[in-house]
């Protein structure tokens, strides 16, 4: 081993130069995108500091020296620090919640001068790094409970304060981390659970109940088919089942008590779960308590949604969901943002308006065009060939990001990489996703579009950081 | 490891969802781009001034004022002092109130007429004051200079659903001309609206025009019209016929031109125009003597005695009157035929035509009608019957001459198919005999009769009649008004009748009273029983009698002989326009001041 090897410097052979084209590419159509955004007659010099594309461009070049100097610096000290910065980022939160400054509701900002910083964008960095250290060393095993228990310590803090700050979007960020904990083998059972409560939230307001009753039935009974077999015996049950429900139904009304459709198909599954027991016993054949389990199981979250709905979530919290799956809208109230958006992006066409020609955007019918909705003006001046670009563009960067994690020797490294991808893929799909009408409202950067520096410095942080130790891996692996 | 494949595939996912919904909203959905225009994009009517109208001699009969209307557009408006408003503009305060109310729920974006027609002083001053939300467009507004023939020149007004629905070009609150020129030449005058589209930003502040302006068209200004009229006859006729019910209508009998069009009562167009055009309009409506009711080419009047001329030409034609020939006429009561009513007065007898027609003796054209519908060249009297209707039609009678005129009524020439219906087939000439003096069911226009005696002028031939002269961006005029029309009855047979006409007047006929020295006037009275009181007094006749230049057809309603009032008013009109002088004001006077009574249509009044 030479020196330079040992002390794990950097060589250019050995770095992700796609990812960083990529990273350079994103970053400067974001700061045309921005001056688009912002743009009028009177301020036309894109390097005009007074404007926010003057400043964007000063980030930049903050972000490039901080770039330059992760590339240069010896990435054995991410590990070393990773406690450290956490504990630090940690402190620093807690003081904004005292001390920092309110901006939209939202206690997350330190004013220093001229400079506001929102510390909340670094914490997802140092976050990722404790993440990777303390799910890297030798004792960790994903299965054990206690184990378990310390992750969710790492990210609960911050999550916690970030949510006493009122910024329940940048709290959600954390979520995105079962990505990584997936890839670490994390329980399978926990994402199936996790999509059908979705599915079944989305579902319960879709649906009427007894719609909503009879897919349930169908989903299990399917379920049990697709695990079991016999399909035979499903039809026969299915059969019988709905026979029962009409002969409940009709014997109930002409006897002159009131049935409705729902409460007949109701007692008949109820019913019927004797019949399916008796079934299994001689079959002998367990796993069908599984499926009763979760039949009844959904059924109970159905009925408790709505009460969920009611008292945990925020009014404008349940207005965006209602807004998102189409069941009530105001465009002139809480869902003006959305439309507004859709209609910029929509009216983009294929090949977009042109540089500088975006009316929705230029003229201000979009608001918070140049932070949450920045991604109107891509999709009014550029067109689907342009946000397409840019979403492809992102999405290279993920699964560049994935590839330096799976060609990481150490687990350190890998796990830092999908943090990394994880925090992307959540900010990239929820900020376009809301733009475009498929994910609720919620209130986070477009990574290098938004505008504003420390969601600039820390994505770059985050994955330069990444690119580093990516290049350092390989440095031994060349050996 | 699976796992990895799983999450590269959802990293794929979620890219693929997103790219396709972008592709869905961007291109395949197009909802959203009409958003964004109705978002960004206000168009601005820009209204061409309408063009105006001069007489034949270049006097202003309607101009056009440069007048204001008042927008609004709801969401653009900031709180503001409504009484200062009111006292700019001179509107009550909740008229303003009401106005934006209507506005607000027509819609908060696009703009509303708040106040209509401002004077130009105004608008400077509601510009002066700045009131944001507002903003005024250049309308024209029409003056009628000479404030009179107010049935000839029409009247303009704002269009209705159902025009709007019928012609895509008029949008709500555009305005159109309703009657008279205004509505014949609506096309020509009004010109063609441009728009100027320009873009707003969220609060609605003009951002400058889309696109530079490439989809924006100048408005491009109506079309000047020179119409036939005559403004200083008009003037005379109009002044003579005051406080009567009729019409006067002179031709060029040259060219077809309309020298004259009067409609008694008519009224003064500037009163239906500007703010008091509701209040006005409702006052003209409720007029018994219906002066919005362009009697002219409007009203079905039985032609009298005017309609032995025809029946006289027919006659010849027919070849069952010669001009020499003679019929007796005992006068009053006992004249023929007999028992039937007929009277007439008394006069020298017998009369060859020349005389029967100077005389406009009863009993002369009741015989040679029998003779026509007894001709033994017809099967029978229904045959006979049809060929007499198609000569009288062939002079314009019983059908539209199409003018340029809108609004023209057929009048009736009846058919035998009627008389067989009516009288369930048994009829002969003693029946219809009434038809032979312009009575029974005739019913003949002011416009078709001063055409009827047009084409004797011409000796045989007419111009369909017409209003304008010349639009002043094209060479011609539509080419049917440069085509002459033949009646049925060839020129030969014109001159007995014009000899009649002149002995009328000038040989001590019934139109005595209609002479002038040196001018030649060549006419027949008229006057015509009818249902509704006293007998309407007709008069026509051109002059001079060799190249004629004019011909009139003079209608009084219940003015009793035709002698009495339309015979000098028809004479007054003509050695007007031949001379330019009146030497005769005690007869001006006079026809003036005749009071005619109206118990038809007086008697409405009082029952209301």
């Amino acid at each position: 081993m030479t020196d330079s090897e040992r002390t794990d410097n950097l060589a250019p052979g050995r770095v992700d130069w796609v990812a960083i084209a990529v990273f350079v590419a994103l970053v400067m159509m974001g700061w045309l995108n921005l001056y688009a955004a912002v743009y009028d007659d009177e301020h036309a010099s894109i390097f005009d500091i007074g404007q926010r594309y003057g400043m964007q461009m000063i980030w930049m070049g903050v972000s490039a020296f901080v770039a330059v100097s992760i590339l240069l610096i010896d990435a054995k000290y991410y590990h070393v620090l990773a406690y450290p910065l956490y504990w630090i980022a940690v402190l620093v939160l807690v003081g904004v919640l005292f001390l920092g400054k309110e901006v939209h509701g939202a206690r997350s900002w330190i004013v220093m001068g001229p400079v506001a910083i929102q510390p909340t964008e670094f914490v997802k960095f140092t976050t990722a790094l404790a993440l990777a250290r303390y799910m890297s060393s030798y004792t960790f095993d994903i299965r054990r409970m206690h184990d378990l228990l310390r992750i969710g310590l790492l990210l609960g803090i911050p999550v916690l304060i970030v949510m006493l700050q009122n910024d329940t979007g940048s709290a959600l960020v954390y979520g995105s981390f079962l990505f990584m904990l997936y890839r670490e083998g994390f329980n399978g059972w926990v994402y199936i659970a996790l999509l059908m409560i979705v599915s079944l939230f989305v579902f319960s307001f879709l649906l009427d109940p007894t719609m909503l009753l009879i897919v349930l039935i169908a989903v299990c009974v399917a379920g049990e088919g697709i695990v079991n077999g016999d399909w035979r015996a499903k039809i026969v049950y299915l059969a019988g089942l709905a026979l029962g429900s009409i002969l409940l139904y009709a014997a109930f009304n002409l006897s002159g008590v009131e049935l409705s459709w729902h409460s007949a198909i109701l007692i008949a599954t109820v019913l019927s779960v004797g019949a399916v027991v008796l079934y299994a016993y001689r079959r002998k054949i367990r796993n069908i308590a599984i499926f009763i389990l979760l039949f009844f199981g959904s059924l109970g979250f159905t009925y408790t949604i709505d009460y969920a709905f009611e008292h945990l979530l925020q009014t404008h919290q349940q207005k965006r969901i209602l807004d998102l799956l189409g069941i009530e809208s105001d465009l002139k109230g809480w869902g003006y943002n959305v439309n507004q958006s859709k209609i910029a992006i929509g009216s983009g066409g294929f090949s977009g308006k042109g540089f500088l020609e975006g009316t929705q955007t230029k003229f201000n019918f979009v608001p918070e065009q140049s932070t949450d909705f920045i991604f109107c003006t891509v999709g009014e001046e550029w067109g689907f060939l342009g946000s397409a670009l840019v979403v492809v563009l992102f999405a290279v960067l993920i699964l560049r990001l994935v590839r330096m994690g799976e060609r990481q020797r150490e687990p350190f490294g890998r796990i830092y990489c999908y943090c990394v991808a994880s925090i992307f893929l959540f900010h990239v799909a929820v900020n376009i996703g809301m733009t475009i009408g498929i994910m609720p409202v919620i209130g986070i950067p477009l990574p290098f579009f938004s505008y504003g520096g420390s969601s600039m410095i820390a994505f770059t942080v985050l994955l330069f950081v990444a690119i580093r130790l990516d290049a350092a891996k390989r440095e031994f692996s060349s050996l | 490891m699976d796992r990895v494949k799983i999450l590269r595939a959802t990293v794929v996912a979620v890219t693929i969802v997103i790219v396709l919904r972008l592709f869905y909203i961007q291109v395949i959905d197009e909802r959203y781009k009409a958003h964004a225009d109705n978002n960004v994009l206000r168009y601005m009517v820009q209204y061409p001034p309408r063009g105006e109208v001069y007489d034949r001699n270049g006097a202003f009969l309607v101009q056009s004022k440069e007048a204001y209307d008042l927008m609004a557009v709801p969401r653009e408006i900031k709180p503001f002092d409504t009484v200062a408003m009111s006292r700019i503009l001179g509107i009550p305060v909740e008229r303003i109130r009401k106005e934006l109310l209507k506005a607000n729920l027509f819609s908060r974006r696009r703009p509303s007429a708040i106040a209509k027609l401002l004077p130009k002083e105004v608008k400077l001053r509601f510009e002066e004051h700045g009131f944001p939300g507002f903003y005024t467009v250049y309308r024209t507004v029409r003056s009628y200079p000479t404030k009179m023939a107010g049935n000839l020149l029409g009247y303009v007004g704002e269009v209705n659903e159902k025009i709007v629905e019928r012609n895509p070009y008029y949008r709500s609150g555009d305005y159109i001309g309703m009657s008279g020129i205004e509505q014949a030449y609506e096309e020509v005058l009004r010109g063609v609206k441009g728009v100027k589209i320009d873009m707003v930003d969220v609060h609605g502040i003009p951002k400058g025009s889309y696109m530079g302006g490439i989809y924006d068209t100048m408005p491009s200004p109506g079309v000047a019209i020179t119409c036939t009229i005559d403004g200083r006859l008009q003037a005379l006729a109009e002044e003579l016929m005051q406080n009567k019910v009729g019409s006067v209508v002179a031709i060029e009998p040259a060219t077809g031109e309309i020298l004259v069009m009067v409609s008694s009562p008519g009224y003064d167009p500037d009163e239906l125009v500007g703010r008091e055009r509701g209040n006005n309009y409702m006052k003209l409506l409720g007029d018994p003597r219906r002066p919005l009711f362009n009697r002219a080419v409007m009203s079905s009047y039985p032609p009298g005695s005017t309609f032995k001329v025809l029946q006289g030409l027919i006659g010849m034609q027919e070849g069952t009157l010669v001009p020499s020939q003679t019929h007796p006429c005992y006068g009053g009561p006992k004249a023929y035929p007999f028992g039937r009513g007929m009277a007439c007065h008394s006069h020298s007898s017998p009369r060859d035509l020349y005389g029967a027609i100077a005389t406009s003796c009863n009993p002369y054209f009741c015989y040679e009608f029998r003779n026509i519908l007894e001709n033994k060249k017809y099967e029978d009297i229904g045959e006979a019957f049809d060929v007499w209707a198609d000569y009288v039609r062939s002079f314009g009678y019983g059908r539209k001459l199409g003018s340029d005129f809108t609004g023209e009524l057929n009048g009736n020439v009846p058919s035998a198919e009627f008389y067989d219906k009516r009288y369930k087939g048994r009829w002969n000439g003693l029946t219809v005999l009434s038809l032979a003096i312009g009575q029974g069911e005739l019913g003949c226009t002011p416009l078709q009769m001063a055409n009827m005696v047009a084409t004797i002028a011409n000796r045989g031939y007419y111009y369909i009649p017409h209003v304008v002269k010349r639009i002043h961006d094209r060479d011609s005029i539509d080419s049917r008004f440069y085509e002459r029309h033949y009646p049925k009855v060839d020129a030969r047979y014109f001159d007995p009748i014009v000899e009649g006409m002149y002995q009328a007047v000038n040989g001590g006929g019934t139109g005595w009273v209609a002479a002038v020295p040196g001018l030649e006037i060549c006419g027949k009275t008229g006057t015509a029983q009818n249902p509704h009181g006293s007998d309407h007094s007709t008069f026509f006749c051109f002059a001079p009698r060799n190249n004629p230049r004019i011909a009139v057809s003079v209608y009084v309603e219940n003015g009793r002989f035709g002698a009495t009032i339309a015979a000098p008013i028809a004479s007054l009109v003509t050695e007007y326009y031949l001379t330019d002088t009146i030497t005769r004001p005690e007869m001006v006077e006079r026809v003036k001041n005749m009071q005619i009574a109206y118990p038809y249509y007086d008697r409405q009044r009082k029952d209301r």
